[in-house]
C-alpha cells in the first residue's frame, strides 16, 4: 500500500497517535478500517519512524498503539502507565460496581450501554448509603471531585471517566454517555493482573455448565 | 371400551362440560386472582357458586382451615393461556402417552375384528386425540422454549436466576429428546399392520411432526446452550469486578509486578505515550499567503489599555506579616508531612492529597501540591535523593500538551 492510501485515515492516525483508544462505539468507522489487515499494515509502516505500531487487547475490542521497539525510555513511560493503571484500578471497579447495583443492572456496564448522570443521581438521591459511596468515590484522588453537593460529584466522576476514555458523550450539550470499549479492556487488566499475581479472585460460577451436546 | 359409554352418557357429558367451562367464565377475575396471589378471594362468590366451582374441581381446599386455592390443572391452564413462562409446565412424560396410544390400537383391533364399527369409531377418536396430545405436548414445550429464549429469561430479573432457568430449559430439552427417542416407528408400523387409516394417524402424519418437533428441538437446546454462554460471561465479568475490587480494598498497598521491566511487555500493558502533532504558522509558501492574511485579520484584537511609562515604576514590596505568617505555617505543615513519611513503617508512597484530606488541613490543594513540590526542590542534593516524589500528571487535553499536576506521591527512595 502507497502513501497516498492513508490520506484518509489522517484524523484516525491523529487520534491513535494522541493515545487514543479505538472502539466501535467511539468510531465506528475507523473501528472498522483498523479491522482490515491490510490498513493496519499501511498504518504500521507509516508509524515505524516514530516507533510505533497498531496493537489491540486481546479480544479485539479496542485498537491503540503501542510501542514498536522497548527502549529505556519507552519502558520508563510504561512503567510509570502501569503505577497510574493500578491506583485506578479500584476506584474504576468500585464505580462499576455502583453504577450497576444503583441502576439494578443484571451485569457490569459493556461497550455501548447508555448511561445518564441524571438518573444515577436521582436513584441515589434519596439513598445515604449510596450517597455516602458516591461521595467517597467522587473525592478520590482519581476523580477528585472537591464539592459536597452529589450532583456535582456525579459530574465530576462522569468528566474525569470521559477523559480518560471510558466514557463517550455524542453530544457536549446532553447529559447523556456512551459506555466505550476501554471498559473491556480495563477488565481484561485486571483479568491478566490477577492471572499473573495469582490473586484469589474468582469468576467461576459454582457449577459448570454441562456438557449437552 | 365398556358398555356404558353410548350416546346418553355423551350427551350428558357434554351439558356438564359446559356448565362448567361457563363457571371458568363466571368467575374469572375472582380466578385470576387465585392465580396472581395465593388464594382465591371468598368475597363476591355465593355458596352455590363456591360448590359448584368445587365440584368442578377449578378450585380445591388443601385443608379445612386454609383458603381456597387454583387446582394445578386450571392454574396450568391459565399459564398457558397467557404464556405466563415463570409457571408454564412443560410435560415430557412421553413413556405414558405411548402406553395409552398402545392399549387404543389394541382396542381399536379388537372392535374391528368385531365389527363393531360404532366402538370402532370412538376408538380411532380417542385414539386421535392422545397422538394429538402427544403431538401437542412438544408444541407447548417448544412454544414454551422459544417465548422464554426470545425474553431473554426476561420474567426473571437476577442474572442468576436467569442461568438457573436457562438449566432448568436445557434440562427440559433433554427430557424431550429422550421422550422423543422412545417413540420408535418400526414398532408403532407393526402395531398398525395394513389397517390405512391408523397408518395415517400413527405413522406419516406423527412422523412428520416429530422429525418438526426434534429439528426445534435441538435448535432450541443450541440457542440455549449459547445463551449461558453469555451469561457466564456476564457473570464472570461481574464476580471479576467484585472480587478484584474486594481484593484491593483488602490489600491497600498492592502492586503487581513491574511488567514494563520484563523482556516480554505483556501486549495489554504496551501503550505507547500520546503524542501530539503539532503545527504553526509558516510563511516559506507564498499560496498560502491569502490564507494566512485572512486568518491574521480575523484574530481579534487584544483589549489591553495603553500603560504610561511614568506609572511602571518598582513595585513596593510590602511584607505582609500576616502572609509570612501564613506562609510559614504552610512550611510547617509541608515539613511534618515529610517527617511522616520519614517516620512511617510502609514504604508504599504516601499521596499528599489524601495527607492533606485526612490531616483536616485547611490548605487549598493546590497552593498544598506546589509548596510540597517546593519543599522537595529546597532540599539539599543528597536529601532530595532519599525521597522518591512521584507527580501524577495529565495532559491540559488531548491537542494540549502543557501538564497538569493532579497529585504527587512521596515515599522513601529505597
Amino acid at each position: 500500500m502507497s502513501d497516498m492510501s492513508l490520506l484518509p485515515h489522517g484524523p484516525l492516525l491523529e487520534r491513535l497517535l494522541a493515545g487514543e483508544f479505538i472502539c466501535a462505539v467511539s468510531d465506528e468507522s475507523a473501528f472498522k478500517r483498523l479491522q482490515d489487515d491490510a490498513t493496519r499494515e499501511a498504518i504500521d509502516s507509516y508509524l515505524r519512524p516514530l516507533n510505533r505500531r497498531v496493537a489491540s487487547s486481546q479480544e479485539e475490542g479496542v485498537y491503540f498503539l503501542a510501542w514498536r521497539q522497548l527502549d529505556d525510555s519507552a519502558r520508563d513511560q510504561l512503567a510509570r502507565q502501569l503505577g497510574d493503571t493500578v491506583n485506578s484500578l479500584l476506584p474504576l471497579l468500585e464505580w462499576l460496581q455502583l453504577v450497576q447495583e444503583t441502576l439494578g443492572r443484571d451485569s457490569v456496564l459493556s461497550p455501548g450501554d447508555v448511561l445518564k448522570p441524571g438518573e444515577l443521581q436521582a436513584k441515589s438521591e434519596d439513598n445515604p448509603s449510596l450517597r455516602e459511596r458516591i461521595e467517597r468515590l467522587a473525592t478520590d484522588s482519581f476523580f477528585g471531585s472537591q464539592s459536597d453537593q452529589l450532583d456535582a460529584q456525579v459530574k465530576q466522576v462522569f468528566k474525569r471517566l470521559r477523559e480518560h476514555g471510558y466514557l463517550l458523550q455524542p453530544h457536549g450539550d446532553r447529559q447523556v454517555f456512551l459506555v466505550t470499549g476501554k471498559v473491556d479492556y480495563l477488565l481484561e487488566l485486571v483479568r491478566f493482573i490477577r492471572d499473573e499475581e495469582h490473586l484469589p479472585v474468582d469468576d467461576e460460577g459454582e457449577d459448570t455448565q454441562e456438557a449437552l451436546l | 371400551m365398556n358398555d356404558a359409554e353410548t350416546p346418553g352418557l355423551e350427551s350428558r357429558l357434554i351439558t356438564t362440560g359446559v356448565e362448567r367451562l361457563a363457571l371458568l367464565g363466571r368467575h374469572a377475575e375472582a380466578l385470576m386472582q387465585g392465580y396472581t396471589n395465593d388464594q382465591v378471594p371468598l368475597e363476591g362468590l355465593s355458596h352455590t357458586a363456591l360448590r359448584k366451582l368445587l365440584s368442578a374441581r377449578i378450585v380445591w381446599r388443601p385443608d379445612e382451615q386454609g383458603g381456597l386455592k387454583l387446582t394445578p390443572k386450571v392454574r396450568e391452564l391459565i399459564a398457558e393461556m397467557v404464556a405466563d413462562e415463570a409457571r408454564r409446565h412443560v410435560n415430557a412424560d412421553v413413556a405414558e402417552a405411548l402406553e395409552l396410544i398402545r392399549s387404543l390400537i389394541q382396542s381399536y383391533r379388537d372392535s374391528s375384528s368385531r365389527g363393531d364399527y360404532w366402538q370402532q369409531e370412538q376408538q380411532l377418536l380417542r385414539l386421535r386425540q392422545a397422538v394429538d396430545d402427544m403431538n401437542g405436548r412438544f408444541a407447548d414445550a417448544i412454544d414454551s422454549l422459544w417465548q422464554r429464549l426470545n425474553s431473554d429469561f426476561g420474567f426473571v430479573s437476577q442474572l442468576n436466576d436467569k442461568v438457573r432457568e436457562n438449566d432448568r430449559a436445557q434440562k427440559q430439552v433433554v427430557r424431550l429428546l429422550d421422550g422423543l427417542a422412545l417413540i420408535d416407528f418400526d414398532e408403532l408400523i407393526e402395531l398398525v399392520g395394513s389397517d390405512g387409516t391408523l397408518r395415517k394417524v400413527l405413522i406419516s402424519q406423527l412422523q412428520q411432526q416429530l422429525s418438526q418437533h426434534y429439528t426445534s428441538l435441538r435448535e432450541v437446546q443450541h440457542r440455549l446452550i449459547e445463551l449461558m454462554a453469555r451469561f457466564r460471561r456476564m457473570q464472570a465479568r461481574s464476580r471479576l469486578v467484585s472480587g478484584m475490587a474486594a481484593f484491593l480494598r483488602e490489600h491497600p498497598g498492592f502492586t503487581p509486578g513491574n511488567y514494563a521491566r520484563r523482556s516480554e511487555v505483556p501486549a495489554l500493558f504496551n501503550h505507547a505515550a500520546p503524542l501530539t502533532a503539532a503545527g504553526a504558522v509558516a510563511l516559506d509558501r507564498a499560496q498560502d499567503m491569502p490564507t494566512l492574511s485572512a486568518l491574521l485579520q480575523n484574530v481579534p484584537t487584544p483589549s489591553r489599555a495603553a500603560q504610561s511609562v511614568t506609572a511602571a515604576r518598582p513595585a513596593e514590596h510590602v511584607e505582609d506579616t500576616l502572609i509570612a505568617a501564613r506562609q510559614q505555617a504552610l512550611k510547617d505543615d509541608v515539613e511534618t508531612f515529610y517527617l511522616n513519611v520519614v517516620d512511617r513503617a510502609e514504604k508504599a508512597p504516601i499521596s499528599a492529597l489524601d495527607y492533606l484530606n485526612q490531616s483536616e488541613l485547611q490548605w487549598p490543594p493546590e497552593i498544598w501540591l506546589f509548596q510540597v513540590i517546593a519543599e522537595h526542590q529546597g532540599l539539599p542534593h543528597s536529601e532530595q535523593r532519599a525521597f522518591h516524589l512521584h507527580q501524577q500528571e495529565e495532559r491540559a487535553s488531548a491537542y494540549n500538551d502543557v501538564k497538569l499536576i493532579r497529585d504527587v506521591s512521596l515515599g522513601l527512595a529505597v
